[in-house]
């Protein structure tokens, strides 16, 4: 058996057989977690500097000399690594005085601050399968992001207060910009204009008070105000793009959720994007600094503001350390352009364009298949795996290891 | 002939799949570089499913593949992948929350004769020195 | 997929009932339920009606990947999400600790499963469609969220 890190779901009922170099007869795989599982063979990475060809410690030193040369580092990535190598990673902030961000500072931060602050109520995806009578994905698709989320816990399977499930005891809503795949499968779509999702939400909450809604069909909202409260359990997943939508204010959805936990139990999970472990780091930086992402160690104590998020702090650093991630394809081109003119170590199993432009390059071992570990699925839950491949790789964990060995 | 939509970007399961194949693949280009437009504004434009589209704002511009969209009308938006060919139109500046516009990217919308945007000259583009 | 009137107007339509049916609509609905085959209707075999021979095997080519249930699967389609094997009732019954709740199948009874990130199908007798006691299920084909999964 192994476990996917394809996404946040990390599923763990996958079953395989290995031949030599080879990964044959998956079992239970989605496409996505296929395209991940397969992907350990091809466009790999080598150690170099300047791009020739050295040896890997030769690179992992050049690395470590870059970053104590430097007045303001920037440590990013985090979100594709293990929870021991994240834990490494703040630390190796911490002695670098070095500014500390992950992918959720862009993504999903402002949502997984309440959720882990505890003012969004949560559950896990278990209770969402045993428990839930609706699941509402708003600004989520994901049939395209989560693919087993609908067959595994938010509609098709029957859970223990629920075994009639999707046919008699499940619905699922879905509130998107479009007609998502995930929209034409469920039981309740409701269209909303690109930023419209405020007013959805006023509507809601009117509705659920006793008022005519002002926005959206009056007939529609009123029976998702009913549906709403008929519901035993409920579980908001919200996506990226409601997140993107109430740009900064996203206490709208907090007090959405606590006029509706008046009137029955609902609950959120974040839908972390394909980042498996984002919500550990998110957990540990939290723990530590009381901040979830974008911290600053340079003066000796943890700082926190938008001028230490990635986007930002790419542009006033004077040398980044990427690690398990490719901003210069997932960035807005400004971020990607300052980070490929700064001095830039990647660390990465496999070729992007972040590795094409940096100084130094180290290869890691793709967890999850080379190296084991332990992540946070998306809903807080701890889940641990072993390597099922052997190959002669550091995993993220020990290189920076030893890049803290070096400074 | 000349469109302005309003672009959201949306995950799409077999460009992920494409992307753990690698950023340079053929397959990632093939789902990565393209925008999903309306039939009618398709129309408007004089714009056929598989034709080229110059897409272009005041942070950059880009040469993809149209594709008609199959969903119920959309007038007015259009859809694409996080990829870097989208990431050339997003603005980067912080707000207070330094969220990045991914999810309302504006944008006008043109045919073209050019050839579909290398990811080669996106790199070039990122490596440039200077504004 | 293709329809019993699309099949009907590429039919020489003379009822010459060389094939057992007394109308051409007739053997429409037979070809498309695979009662039939092409080279039933010897009409349909004369030169001059070569172009739609043609394009009655094109239309009817599907069909051939049919299973007796009728069940094709677009594996080029499928997202590998697994709600056909979570939805089908004979899966459930089959595996209600694994495919009951979510999980891949461990045995060999289902009739859906994902392998190498598509769905597969296999043991089409055991599929509530089949048989004496058919019936309309459907819970498969109204699950898929991209068509890969149909009945003809």
């Amino acid at each position: 058996m192994a476990v996917c890190t394809g996404c946040s779901l990390l599923c763990e009922d996958i079953e395989l057989a290995l031949m030599t170099g080879a990964i044959s007869k998956v079992k239970n795989l989605c496409r996505k977690g296929h395209g991940h599982f397969q992907s350990f063979s091809s466009d790999r990475t080598s150690p170099k500097i300047d791009s020739q060809e050295v040896s890997l410690d030769q690179a992992i030193k050049k690395a470590a000399k870059i970053l104590v040369e430097a007045k303001h580092p920037l440590l990013y990535g985090w979100s594709n690594s293990t929870l021991e190598a994240q834990r490494i990673g703040i630390d190796l902030a911490k002695k670098l005085g070095a500014t500390i961000d992950d992918t959720s500072s862009f993504c999903q931060g402002l949502l997984m601050e309440l959720v882990l602050a505890g003012r969004l109520p949560t559950c896990t995806l278990d209770d969402v399968r045993n428990f839930a009578d609706t699941s509402v994905f708003w600004g989520a698709d994901p049939s395209n992001s989560h693919p087993r989320h609908l067959s595994r816990f938010a509609y098709y399977p029957r859970g223990s207060k629920r075994q009639k499930s999707y046919e008699e005891e499940r619905t699922c809503i879905v509130v998107d910009v479009r007609k998502s795949a995930t929209a034409k499968l469920c039981s309740n779509y409701f269209k909303v204009p690109p930023g419209g999702d405020a007013d959805f939400i006023a509507s809601v909450i009117a509705v659920i008070e006793g008022k005519i809604p002002k926005f959206g069909d009056k007939k529609r909202m009123i029976e998702l105000g009913t549906v709403l409260r008929k519901t035993e359990y409920g579980v908001i997943f919200p996506g990226v793009g409601l997140v993107y939508s109430l740009q900064g204010k996203i206490e709208l959805l907090e007090t959405l959720v606590s006029k509706l936990n008046e009137v029955t139990v609902i609950k959120v999970v974040p839908m972390v994007g394909h980042y498996n472990n984002m919500r550990g780091f998110n957990q540990l930086l939290l723990d530590d600094t009381g901040f979830i992402n974008g911290v600053s160690f340079k003066d000796g104590q943890a700082k926190h503001g938008p001028e230490n998020s990635v986007i930002a702090a790419a542009k006033s650093c004077d040398a980044a350390l990427v690690i398990g991630s490719d901003p210069l394809s997932s960035l807005p081109f400004g971020t990607a352009k300052s980070l490929a003119n700064a001095p830039l170590i990647a660390i990465d199993p496999r070729r992007s364009l972040t590795t094409d432009a940096a100084r130094v390059v180290i290869p890691s071992a793709m967890y999850g298949l080379e190296a084991g570990g332990s992540a946070i699925r998306m809903d807080g839950v701890r889940v641990e795996f072993e390597p099922i491949l052997e190959a002669d790789l550091l995993s993220d964990e020990q290189i920076l290891a030893r890049i803290m060995e070096e400074i | 002939m000349e469109a302005l939509v309003t672009i959201v970007t949306f995950g799409d399961i077999f460009q992920c799949e494409a992307e753990k194949k690698g950023r340079y693949s053929e397959d990632y280009k093939k789902f990565s570089a393209q925008i999903i437009l309306d039939k009618q504004d398709m129309a408007g434009l004089g714009v056929k499913e598989g034709q080229n589209v110059l897409v272009k704002n005041h942070v950059g511009s880009i040469v993809v593949v149209a594709k008609a969209s199959e969903d119920d009308p959309h007038p007015g938006l259009a859809i694409m992948v996080n990829s870097p060919w989208s990431n050339q139109l997003v603005r980067d500046d912080v707000c207070e929350t330094s969220i990045p516009g991914f999810k309302r990217i504006s944008a006008q919308v043109s045919p073209s004769v050019e050839d579909v945007t290398q990811i080669s000259e996106l790199f070039e583009r990122m490596k440039a020195k200077g504004d | 997929m293709v329809g019993a009137m699309e099949i009907y107007k590429l039919l020489p339509t003379d009822a010459c009932k060389e094939c057992g049916y007394t109308s051409c609509m007739a053997l429409a609905v037979a070809l498309l339920n695979r009662e039939k085959r092409l080279d039933d209707c010897p009409a349909l075999l004369n030169p001059k009606y070569a172009d739609r021979f043609k394009k009655l095997k094109e239309l009817l080519a599907p069909l051939e990947n049919a299973s007796e249930t009728g069940l094709i699967i677009h594996p080029e389609k499928c997202f590998g999400c697994g709600n056909c094997v979570v939805a089908c009732p004979v899966n459930v019954a089959a595996e209600p600790t694994r495919c009951g709740i979510g999980l891949g199948p461990q045995g060999e009874k289902v009739i859906l499963a994902v392998e190498d990130g598509v769905v597969k199908c296999m043991n089409v007798n055991e599929c509530r469609r089949f048989g004496p006691n058919k019936i309309l299920c459907n819970a498969c084909t109204a699950t898929c969220p991209s068509k890969a999964i149909e009945f003809v």
